[in-house]
């Protein structure tokens, strides 16, 4: 019944990252699109960092590429990530939004527009309020709003900016968000 | 207000009337989030717009600067720069001339990295630096070749790591000092590129949509990055086949870090790394 999970995150996410991707089958039923906020001078080697113990394949994809399930989509530094009609990829150089490209609020925003009820989204760690606006957005088109709980994030400030904007389906630990998504059967 | 697939046909349309400008082969999606911000800045609707556009060309090439992206930075993707470097550029060594076009090229900073890299190789002279874009207002910032200092300390990151490092040997270190092709003036807050740069490239406005090639030359390399990201499936293709017609055979295409070829013309082309080069 879900279509896609799309994960954002920023300052403190990376482990949270790390141990979810560890955690899916091969066989995921669903693709994962991650916008996370990195480093501007670490470009390369974040790939291969998170791809060394995922359960799925990451791919940081070009232009127009298809979204397939069972595969990771990560927003390739320093552009914007769009998902649009007909399960594509765009990216775009535009300005950044909220001091950040790649932005959370925009992959989130057109997702949701793609996806509408099908689409889970997961707010993580951050230190800055990108992303609640987003998952506003998926919440009022119909879609399932996860947010990691404040108290188990390194920096509190995205989640908890979330939890402002918007009401969500659930707030959980880790281990809580990987248990649900485990759940997951098309 | 949000954009409607109606708004962004009745800009286009209108565009299409009264200037030369057709974006109708744009990716809609992008196009719609541009035209919305250009609405939100200037505080119209989208009819005050349209009126706007029939009565001042200058107000034209505004919104088409607007319209267009023109995100760039000096050696902006180091690992590109330094394909270019060990790959791409020594196979035209030999060549009497090298002929080179920057497509795209926004406010300049990517034909001044690549007239950097050549000095560095020994190569300048021989090049023919051409460069293109849809908007004046940008080609007239790509002449004057002055770039704000504090907001781009990146470019000086980016510097090092293409021009003082060898990326095949990261212990060796070549001490090239800016002044050699850039002032900086921090209490101005700009980056100036030294005149013998700005003044080698040939700038003009030119339409990938609808110009074709006016130079009357063809290519040893052509950059055309990010660009046809903006681009629907039917224009990229229509784009790969100027670019092929205008290279010389074993010319190379360089696009952006996340753009390829899709459809006919990528069995034209060999890829070396993640440039194209023509078969």
């Amino acid at each position: 019944m879900y279509k896609a999970v799309i994960i954002g995150g920023s300052a403190g996410s990376f482990q949270v990252i790390t141990r979810i991707l560890h955690s899916l089958p091969a066989s995921f039923p669903l693709p994962v699109l991650l916008c996370l906020h990195r480093l501007k001078h670490v470009r390369s080697g974040f790939v291969e960092a998170l791809s060394l113990k995922s359960g799925i394949p990451i791919i940081e994809p070009d232009d127009k590429e298809q979204i397939k399930p069972g595969k990771a989509y990560l927003a390739p530094a320093n552009y914007h990530m769009f998902i649009e009609l007909g399960n594509k990829i765009a990216l775009s150089t535009e300005d950044p939004v909220n001091h950040s490209r790649p932005s959370i609020d925009l992959s989130f925003l057109t997702a949701a527009q793609v996806y509408r009820d099908k689409l889970i989204g997961v707010i993580l760690s951050g230190a800055n309020r990108d992303g609640a606006y987003g998952l506003k957005k998926i919440k009022d088109l119909g879609g399932l709003a996860i947010v990691q709980d404040p108290n188990e994030c390194q920096v509190r400030t995205m989640t908890e900016a979330s939890l402002k904007m918007t009401p969500v389906d659930h707030v959980y630990n880790t281990s809580e968000i990987i248990r649900f998504l485990q759940t997951i059967k098309t | 207000m949000q954009v409607t697939d109606q708004d962004l046909q009745f800009f286009i349309a209108t565009l299409k009337n009264v200037s030369k400008y057709d974006f109708s082969e744009y990716s809609d999606k992008s196009l719609k989030r541009r035209l919305q911000k250009i609405l939100e800045d200037y505080n119209l609707d989208i009819f005050s717009l349209i009126a706007n556009l029939k009565n001042d060309r200058a107000f034209i090439e505004k919104v088409v600067k607007e319209v267009t992206v023109n995100t760039t930075e000096l050696f902006r993707d180091p690992p590109v720069w330094h394909l270019l470097r060990s790959r791409i550029l020594p196979r035209f060594r030999n060549n009497k001339t090298i002929n080179i076009w920057h497509a795209g090229c926004s406010t300049g900073q990517e034909v001044y990295s690549m007239m950097i890299l050549l000095n560095e190789m020994g190569m300048l002279e021989q090049a023919k630096i051409f460069a293109t874009d849809i908007n004046i207002d940008v080609l007239d910032a790509a002449k004057q070749g002055v770039y704000k200092y504090r907001f781009n300390l990146g470019y000086l990151d980016n510097f090092d790591k293409v021009i003082k490092q060898n990326p095949l040997n990261f212990e060796e270190y070549n001490e090239v000092p800016y002044e050699k092709y850039f002032e900086i003036d921090k209490v101005k807050d700009t980056i100036t590129m030294n005149k013998f740069l700005s003044e080698k490239p040939i700038f003009r406005k030119h339409d990938l949509v609808t110009d074709g090639n006016i130079f009357f030359a063809k290519f040893d390399l052509i950059l055309c990055r990010n660009v046809i990201i903006y681009f629907n499936y039917s224009l990229q293709n229509k784009v790969f086949e100027l670019f092929h017609s205008n290279l010389y055979p074993k010319g190379v295409l360089l696009l952006g870090m996340h753009e390829t070829i899709l459809g006919p013309w990528a069995t034209k082309f060999e890829k070396l790394g993640q440039s194209y080069v023509k078969k």
